[in-house]
């Protein structure tokens, strides 16, 4: 048993907090917030020169073969720095997609791509239920066929050059892969508050080829797995790191916050709220760890996975919530930036599969008929 | 990073589990009352038993008769005990007094004490609060004065587990006056039969016996029994404390898992308005929710077992699981009577008893936990000012 990172990751996670200060600073984010496009291009380019989205992909594809841990040890940094973009959406669900069922064709052709940063690609799951289980899909398409309907919840779509888009076909589910510019897709932004870009994503008689199919027809559901294993456990690293650096904003705020002649993190009631947050916190990243590290090693985690998802969402939303409560007012303005972890651990939470859906998931891994 | 037990772990916790089938737990006979900690009741014969197997002295240093097996070693007994109910209430507070005798015990201590542990006939009680001092420990007013060669305590201590059936107190007192009020205190090993001990019983809200109070009437101690250096018993029983609460509710997770399993199978069993209670959503909900706390709790303690081994500093790490421990365990009791509903409050031995009439039985014993040990109040401080640094609020005084 041993919850240190290795010297390398330790060493991933250093450079990554220094850089993202630097270049991700939170009047960035602040910016990007209020922005329409909410995407920086040069920023992107710096993370890919860095090597990120190539992080889950092996050498041979341009990648530089990093495990999983390593990817979430890197997105909690994210989290911690509330940077927004596509990366947990393009570099992590995506890219797992692709090199789970991806054919050799496919991944040469887009995997080196995804990993200089030169394209990035979205998942297009969700329908109007409103749900992350695979079997609540109703999208029907074959392939080769014509696809007609609407997805959506679909993150980052603007700046997407390629959809993964799951329907009903060959007998189950399947996975066809879509050039968002092909003719008939249309892309139109949600107005979500929360920071995150999400799109309704229309279909109209878009032209679907037999080699756009990922991976054998009707097998969707599992072969989506591991990808959404690896989205949630990405989005819960997310709200670990931003829970995280609400704790740290909250502490520093109430050493030097002075009314009533004292810092008010001298009086109980702030002290213990505080502690709230410290086992919040800790407990949240142990779950996350133990599950992502069960993941990496190919273990069965379907449980441990939707545990730390539950229980981070759960835990990190109080974290943010109580964290309003002890800076009080000045919170509540634009300028602050509280506000922004907040939304991003909430649009996390949601992401991947909402606590419903992971607690279902956990109920029957109990054994609960 | 690593989740998992070293090849030697795994090996060992299938030996305990193979010791448990042949043993059951459940025929060992009962000394006292089960507090809902985890570890069970307690129960002097098992205790010797697990000494039989040579695990009770398993991780001392050779010179005192151990065989110096990693502490994890001690982190699989108690998970696998815990697991199957086993009544192993007293051996956290053995295993912490062996740890204080080796590591600054007299000759005496070293040469008569240790050995009864390793045997499983001593236990201890721990006379730290008195009826003035709770939270506030500083407050307490035993005093110990020097005779000769002896220390004469004079006191009132109360809270005090299992005092009755134990062999030994761990008694702590002011010996002297100093500037400071965190110096000037000393702890001893006090033989319970010792004349001028008084220990009488609490019954508790569950109508058994677990506290004791004891007062101490001129109790003349040999200065030999005297646990550590004089004076400085303050700080040494600071750490203790650390431990204490790590050794105190490691096994939390592993016996609330159990309790989580007998829920997930009387919910599964059990028909409300003719469904399964299982088929409930807001029962598998509330299930699912507190499996992920459990599972969360686990390697809070685990984590922190990490810093243990490998001498890391602990500023909150025990704190703040010790929190989460007692708070988790009145959640899953509150869920668990929620689940019983009428069938709850009945008694072990009553007519219709479900689960044994454990639950109800562990929804009162967890009020306590919460208490003991240092209250949840005095833990988030001591997380919000030794954690994170926070100011300490201005002292009464």
């Amino acid at each position: 048993m041993d919850f240190r990172p290795s010297p390398a990751q330790r060493l991933l996670v250093s450079t990554a907090r220094d850089f993202l200060q630097h270049h991700c600073p939170i009047e960035l984010v602040q910016r990007l917030a209020l922005d329409e496009r909410g995407f920086d291009e040069p920023l992107w380019r710096s993370m890919a020169e860095l090597g990120w989205p190539g992080l889950l992909i092996p050498p041979a594809l341009g990648g530089s073969g990093g495990s999983l841990i390593d990817v979430i040890l890197l997105v909690e940094e994210m989290g911690r720095a509330c940077l927004p973009g596509p990366f947990v959406t393009s570099a992590v669900a995506a890219t797992s997609v692709l090199l789970t069922v991806g054919s050799a064709a496919q991944q040469k052709r887009l995997l080196p791509a995804l990993a200089a940063g030169e394209r990035i690609a979205t998942l297009a799951l969700v329908e109007e239920s409103a749900s992350f289980d695979p079997e609540a899909v109703a999208l029907d398409c074959d392939a080769p066929g014509r696809l007609t309907g609407k997805k959506l919840f679909v993150k980052d779509a603007h700046v997407a050059d390629d959809l993964i888009v799951l329907v009903r076909g060959g007998g189950g589910l399947s996975l066809v892969l879509l050039p968002a510019d092909r003719a008939g897709i249309v892309r139109l932004p949600l107005d979500t508050g929360s920071g995150e870009r999400l799109f309704e994503v229309t279909f109209d008689g878009v032209e679907v080829r037999a080699d756009d199919l990922l991976g054998p027809a009707g097998r969707g559901r599992e072969l989506l797995a591991p990808a959404l294993q690896a989205g949630a456990l990405a989005r819960t690293a997310e709200m670990v790191g931003a829970a995280q650096r609400v704790l740290e904003l909250v502490v520093e705020h109430a050493k030097t916050r002075v009314q009533g002649g004292r810092p008010i993190g001298g009086y109980q009631a702030i002290q213990h709220a505080c502690a709230d947050l410290v086992r919040d916190v800790d407990a949240s990243r142990g779950l996350l760890y133990a599950a992502a590290w069960k993941v990496a090693e190919g273990d069965s985690a379907e449980a441990d996975v939707a545990m730390a998802k539950a229980y981070a969402g759960e835990a990190c939303l109080r974290v943010a919530r109580r964290g309003h409560q002890i800076f009080g007012a000045i919170s509540y303005c634009e300028e602050h930036p509280l506000h922004l972890f907040h939304a991003r651990i909430q649009a996390a939470s949601l992401d991947f599969g909402d606590a419903d859906l992971q607690l279902e998931t956990v109920a029957r891994a109990l054994g609960l008929g | 990073m690593d989740f998992t037990l070293t090849a030697e772990e795994e090996t060992f916790a299938a030996d305990v589990r193979r010791f448990l089938r042949d043993h059951p737990p459940e025929r060992f006979p009962l000394d006292g009352m089960d507090a809902g900690y985890g570890s069970g009741a307690h129960s002097r014969a098992f205790l010797e038993a697990l000494a039989g197997q040579g695990w009770l002295a398993m991780c001392w240093p050779k010179a005192h008769g151990g065989e110096e097996r990693p502490m994890f070693f001690k982190l699989v007994l108690m998970e696998e005990l815990a697991r199957a109910g086993a009544p192993f209430g007293p051996l956290a507070g053995c295993w912490q007094t062996a740890d204080a005798i080796i590591g600054f015990g007299t000759e005496r201590l070293r040469r008569e004490v240790l050995p009864e542990i390793a045997r499983g006939e001593a236990t201890f009680w721990q006379g730290y609060s008195e009826p003035d001092a709770g939270s506030d420990l500083l407050a307490l007013k035993t005093q110990a004065r020097r005779e000769g060669d002896h220390w004469v305590i004079q006191g009132h201590k109360i809270w005090s587990s299992h005092a009755g059936i134990s062999r030994y107190g761990l008694v702590f007192a002011r010996t002297s006056r100093e500037a400071r009020r965190s110096r000037g205190f000393s702890m001893f090993v006090v033989p319970n039969r010792t004349p001028g001990m008084d220990i009488r019983p609490i019954r508790s809200l569950t109508g058994e016996v677990y506290h004791y109070e004891v007062f101490l009437d001129d109790v003349r101690v040999p200065e030999d029994l005297m646990l550590g250096p004089e004076g400085e018993g303050f700080l040494a029983l600071l750490n203790g404390l650390d431990a204490d609460r790590f050794w105190g509710r490691f096994y939390k997770a592993p016996a609330l898992e159990r309790v989580l399993r007998q829920l997930v199978d009387y919910a599964n069993a059990t028909v409300v308005r003719g469904e399964p209670l299982a088929r409930n959503a807001v029962v598998r909900r509330r299930l699912a929710e507190i499996a992920a706390d459990i599972a969360a709790l686990r390697l809070m303690f685990y984590r922190a077992a990490c810093l243990l081994r490998d001498g890391g500093p602990i500023t909150y790490e025990t704190a703040v699981a010790k929190v989460m421990a007692d708070e988790t365990g009145q959640k899953l009791a509150r869920l668990g009577m929620d689940l019983l509903g009428l069938w709850g409050p009945l008694r072990e031995g009553s007519p219709w008893a479900r689960l044994g009439g454990q639950i109800s039985r562990l929804y009162l014993t967890s009020l306590g936990h919460t208490i003991a040990g240092g209250t949840a109040e005095i833990l988030r401080t001591a997380v919000a000012v030794r954690g994170l640094g926070l100011p300490a609020e201005p002292k009464g005084r």
